[in-house]
């Protein structure tokens, strides 16, 4: 009496229902009623929409649910049987009078088949086997009633009982049966499973609309292969453990949460667990049959096991609650799976949805009740490894970003020390280990840093396009990301040297400067200019701008749109002239911004009006000398040219100095004030220190020189008017004898002969 | 060559130190009794002597350009008007009292519109607007300014730009001065008489009191009179200036007892001593400079413009009307330094009119 065959026929030839399953349990002892077919999926609605197509479970309500209204349908039985069937006749002849008279359960009973054949009546497969005579006789137990059927319906159903829609709130005890094969309680109200203990032949068990709360009574069903009890009340699956012949067990519409008690069931092929209670699906092994599962509206959010069903070829999950696909990414590994539904979930909603999914799951041949195609596998396949790719590719750059950051990081704390260092040895410089604080000193260990250069260089050459010229050490970092060049550390400056391709060093647009002396840019900042011509925006963190002349330096720069000083580590921001100072300075670039602020006409008639005498001053006041030796070597050759122009007349002058003067892009009476860097003034001041030596001693013996004479000089005229009179006097009384002065003359004239 | 140059300025030079220094040491009979180098030594003429030379050395290429003989009467003229310490070394801007006073006045005339516009600075940022007349001023220097302005721990605390520009000014022109007056100070505050041995008599019985008056009132500093002595005494000896002896008088005169920041304080806000200094206008006429403001006026007129009419034409700017053909002429910087020396000079007139 064991159905010997199992045939499954793919749905997509009844109805177009793809997710169909008909079952067909050929009986071989029964030549006349040798097929018993299950429709699981019963009923196609009137408009084949796809939706409601796949989405049966939203007629639960009605009662076209999820489930299969399984109908038993006799082929060789006419559609008229139960019009023949005379509702007195069957209480005539059926009824056995027991102890106990008839009862209103009894009267039930009695409506049954015509209200049956109402339902039923238009159905092709309509004949049913409620037209049975059965009789129904409140049992000698006062709760249960008794059934029996007359002969002659046994002999024509004897394997099939149907009990639908009789108000039935208990389990009537089915008397002299032993053989049934099919029972169907559809439509009552029955609270528990009871009194069916003793059909042990039972294959086939309809308990569908009832008000079930628990799985119980079946123990002694071993041979039953398909147990419907969608649309109950039942909470957990238990009691299970001796149909080990199961095939088909529908529990849709409960109230279950956790799947469980199920791994016995090896031959179950079919499990229904829509619009349940789930939250997961996991507990799955050892039903090593399974070909399909139905979780529609649970809320699930991952899936676990299915990996371990070698059989499963369809997996409904729609209306769940899933919503990436690592939640179930062990559906990728089962190679079974050929028919898989996420719609309704969150995960649909995303636009790599179909590719990841296709990506993962080859052995698909439909997703979401449509069928897949070559083409969108390829697309799929495509996708992936773009996504692969950018996956590598952001791996990569998270990489470099941690890199980077602990390589600012490390910059940061070297930076620290040295503030720290300067600090305590120039007092002037107070101010800086305040302002830094924020700067945790890091935790980066020694090894990873150390790391650093070699990785790098692999890295560098395969991120060329993503991320231009990132050169990363230990103690310094280069970046262009986009238009910024940004750079950390003072090592960072030397990269200015490097060949720049055209395209980058015209890109660049922002220059932002970290973690680095600003005396230190100082100096490259004439290097700024040739290699980043376009750099119009600069930054300024952590620099130690500390005075205002520093800025001076920057009126060298070709030209700056915008100016950002960061106020970590640049004391300067903190004063109140700064801004001003700045557009005051920088006047020649009509700067927009700075630190991101709009400039507006105010504030540079403000900075005109705090530090115009100043430039006024500087300018004129200046003597000639001092203005060329000041304004260095680059206007040298302009004042050479003023200069050799004075000559000429001024009505033609001046026009050639207009010229010459629009050259000079910035004020003159602004370039007086610039900057030497600290370490370059001392080196200046070193220097006058050793003329200053020389001229002093120079000085010194021009001085005593001159006051030597001036004494020697005074000393003379104080002498003279004596030695005047003494010559005189001499000279007198040598004549005074005239002969024998007379005589000495010709002596020594005669001498000298 | 250069010998005869200097020599031919010398009197200028030394005309200019009778000016701007007092004392009785300026009198002609302590002339007699130095050499003729040692006078010019202390005339500071030795010092402008071997700055121009230092500067010639320096520039000897550009000014090969145009002459050494220009170069020293530019030298000079600029020494004569104070400019010839602007963006030069703290070295040299206080080598000499002269040298002191023109740098007050410069600070004063260049950022005297920051005082106007009536922000209040901190100290840190007078000391960079300082730093931008010299790179190289000491810190230092100006926090002992501010000392005198701000309570000691208040350093941060926002100063007027007089009250920092006074007491600058007192703390720069007579810093070694200040630094021997601290020392007599504190001498006096443990009780000892740094006096004493150079004036035994004058206050013999005077100290002998003090440790009692010391203890009793030692939060209130010192005696008055007793500190007047010892300046007095300081100024007589002291070869750095210092402040005209009988003004100090005055300034002790008022009070019986005082502090050293007080008598600071006091030396500051004093305009005898800073008329007798001679570098900045009384403290009412601070915001004045009408000449300053007349050009001031002008650059502000051309910021609206582009950048090359700013350009251009604040060059045009440096140009007084008053020399129309001149325009474009590239000595035209100097001739306006003369014109504005010419009106620095008006205003130290006014000043010294103020005075009287």
């Amino acid at each position: 009496m064991i159905p010997g065959k199992y045939r499954s026929v793919s749905g997509r030839a009844t109805n177009n229902v793809n997710c169909g399953l008909h079952l067909v349990i050929q009986t071989s002892s029964l030549p006349e009623k040798n097929k018993v077919e299950f429709k699981l999926h019963k009923e196609t609605p009137s408009f084949p929409g796809r939706l409601l197509q796949h989405d049966l479970e939203r007629n639960y309500s009605s009662r076209q649910g999820d489930g299969r209204v399984i109908s038993p349908s006799p082929r060789n039985k006419s559609s008229c049987i139960s019009s023949t069937t005379n509702v007195t006749e069957l209480c005539g002849l059926e009824m056995k009078t027991t102890t106990s008279s008839l009862s209103a359960f009894g009267d039930s009973s009695i409506q049954t088949p015509s209200k049956s054949r109402i339902r039923q009546g238009c159905h092709s497969a309509g004949p049913n086997v409620s037209g049975d005579h059965i009789n129904l006789v409140s049992s000698s137990m006062p709760s249960f009633p008794i059934l029996q059927r007359s002969s002659e319906e046994k002999i024509l159903y004897s394997d099939r009982l149907t009990l639908e829609r009789q108000k039935l709130t208990v389990c009537p005890i089915i008397d002299g049966e032993e053989h049934l094969r099919l029972l169907n309680f559809q439509h009552n109200f029955i609270t528990r499973i009871q009194n069916i203990s003793n059909l042990q032949r039972l294959i086939f068990l309809d308990l569908y609309d009832n008000q079930i709360e628990e799985i119980s009574g079946l123990s002694t069903l071993r041979s039953l292969r398909v147990l419907l009890l969608g649309k109950n009340r039942i909470k957990k699956i238990s009691n299970l453990e001796n149909l080990k012949s199961l095939d088909v067990l529908d529990l849709h519409g409960n109230q279950i949460s956790k799947i469980e008690n199920v791994s016995h069931l090896c031959d179950l092929r079919v499990l229904n667990l829509a619009r349940n209670l789930l939250s997961h699906v996991d507990n799955l092994n050892g039903l090593d049959s399974l070909t399909e599962l139905n979780l529609r509206h649970n809320q699930i959010t991952f899936v676990r096991d299915v990996d371990n069903l070698p059989c499963l070829q369809r997996l409904f999950l729609s209306f769940n609650n899933i919503s990436t696909f690592e939640s179930v990414c062990c559906l990728a590994d089962s190679t079974s799976l050929s028919d898989i539904t996420f719609d309704g979930n969150p995960i649909a909603q995303e636009s790599w949805y179909k590719h990841t999914i296709l990506q993962n799951m080859m052995q698909l041949r439909q997703l979401d009740m449509k069928r897949i195609t070559e083409e969108e596998r390829r697309m799929a396949s495509v996708i992936a490894k773009k996504e692969e790719e950018k996956k590598r590719e952001s791996q990569k750059q998270s990489l470099l970003k941690e890199k980077k950051r602990l390589t600012i990081n490390n910059v940061a704390r070297k930076w620290d020390l040295q503030q720290h260092r300067v600090t305590s040895i120039a007092a002037n410089q107070d101010r800086k280990d305040s302002d830094s604080p924020s700067q945790d000193p890091c935790q980066v260990d020694g090894s990873t840093i150390s790391a650093f250069p070699e990785e790098t260089g692999s890295l560098d050459s395969a991120l060329s396009n993503a991320l231009q010229g990132l050169s990363v050490t230990d103690t310094h970092l280069v970046e262009v990301d986009g238009d910024t060049l940004s750079l950390y550390g003072s090592g960072a400056l030397e990269s200015l040297d490097r060949n720049w391709s055209v395209q980058t060093a015209g890109m660049v647009t922002t220059v932002s400067f970290t973690f680095i002396e600003f005396d230190e840019i100082v100096q490259v900042l004439p290097k700024l200019k040739i290699k980043f011509p376009n750099s119009l925006h600069l930054k300024f963190k952590e620099t130690n701008l500390v005075m205002l002349q520093q800025f001076n330096a920057l009126a060298q720069l070709r030209r700056i749109d915008q100016l950002t000083i960061d106020p970590q580590g640049n004391p300067v921001v903190s004063f109140t002239l700064w801004k001003y100072y700045v557009l005051f300075r920088l006047s020649h670039f009509s700067m927009q911004k700075i630190n991101g602020t709009e400039v507006t006409q105010n504030d540079m008639i403000m900075a005109e009006r705090l530090f115009g005498i100043l430039a006024h001053v500087a300018s004129s006041e200046l003597p000639q000398y001092r203005l060329i030796s000041i304004l260095g070597d680059a206007r040298k050759k302009q004042f050479r040219y003023l200069l050799e122009t004075k000559g000429k007349k001024p009505g033609v002058v001046s026009e050639e100095n207009n010229d010459s003067k629009r050259l000079v892009g910035e004020n003159t009476n602004r370039a007086t004030l610039n900057y030497t860097t600290r370490d370059f003034y001392n080196e200046k001041l070193e220097e006058i220190k050793e003329k200053k030596k020389f001229c002093k001693m120079y000085i010194e013996d021009l001085v005593k020189e001159a006051t030597e004479i001036n004494m020697k000089n005074e000393a003379l005229q104080k002498l003279w008017p004596q030695m005047f009179i003494e010559l005189v006097r001499d000279a007198v009384i040598e004549i005074r004898n005239k002969s024998s002065y007379m005589k000495l003359c010709l002596q020594q004239i005669t001498d000298q002969k | 060559m250069a010998t005869e140059r200097a020599g031919t300025w010398l009197p200028e030079a030394g005309k200019l130190e009778l000016g701007s220094c007092c004392g009785p040491r300026m009198l002609s009979p302590e002339r007699l009794a130095l050499t003729d180098y040692e006078y010019l030594a202390q005339r500071h003429v030795l010092t402008y002597m071997e700055d121009a030379v230092c500067q010639l050395l320096e520039n000897k290429e550009d000014i090969s350009q145009y002459g050494i003989a220009r170069f020293f009467t530019e030298y000079f003229n600029s020494v004569c008007q104070g400019t010839h310490i602007l963006f030069r070394e703290f070295s040299f801007i206080q080598a000499t009292p002269h040298n002191r006073a023109s740098f007050l006045r410069a600070f004063w005339r260049c950022f005297r519109t920051v005082g106007k516009n009536g922000d209040l600075l901190t100290m840190k940022e007078y000391h960079c607007l300082l730093q931008l007349l010299c790179p190289d001023f000491p810190l230092e220097l100006t926090q002992k300014a501010a000392r005198i302005v701000l309570m000691d721990d208040a350093m941060d605390c926002l100063m007027s730009f007089s009250d920092f520009l006074f007491a600058f000014q007192i703390q720069f022109y007579y810093s070694e001065f200040l630094e021997s007056v601290a020392a007599i100070y504190q001498d006096l505050l443990s009780g000892k008489n740094p006096n004493t041995v150079i004036v035994p008599t004058s206050s013999s019985g005077q100290h002998r009191q003090r440790p009692a008056l010391g203890e009793a009132s030692m939060l209130e500093g010192v005696e008055a009179s007793l500190f007047y002595q010892c300046l007095e005494n300081l100024c007589d000896r002291h070869k750095y200036s210092c402040p005209p002896p009988a003004l100090v008088k005055e300034v002790l005169s008022n009070v019986q007892r005082l502090t050293f920041y007080g008598f600071l304080v006091a030396l500051s806000k004093h305009h005898g001593i800073n008329q007798a200094l001679g570098a900045l206008p009384d403290k009412g006429d601070l915001m004045h400079d009408p000449a300053m403001d007349e050009e001031l006026e002008r650059l502000l007129a051309q910021v609206p413009g582009l950048v090359n009419s700013v350009t251009a034409s604040s060059e045009a700017s440096c140009l007084p009307s008053r020399t129309p053909p001149r325009v474009g002429s590239p000595w035209r910087p100097l001739h306006h330094a003369r014109k504005v020396d010419a009106e620095s000079d008006g205003s130290t007139e006014e000043t010294d009119e103020s005075e009287t």
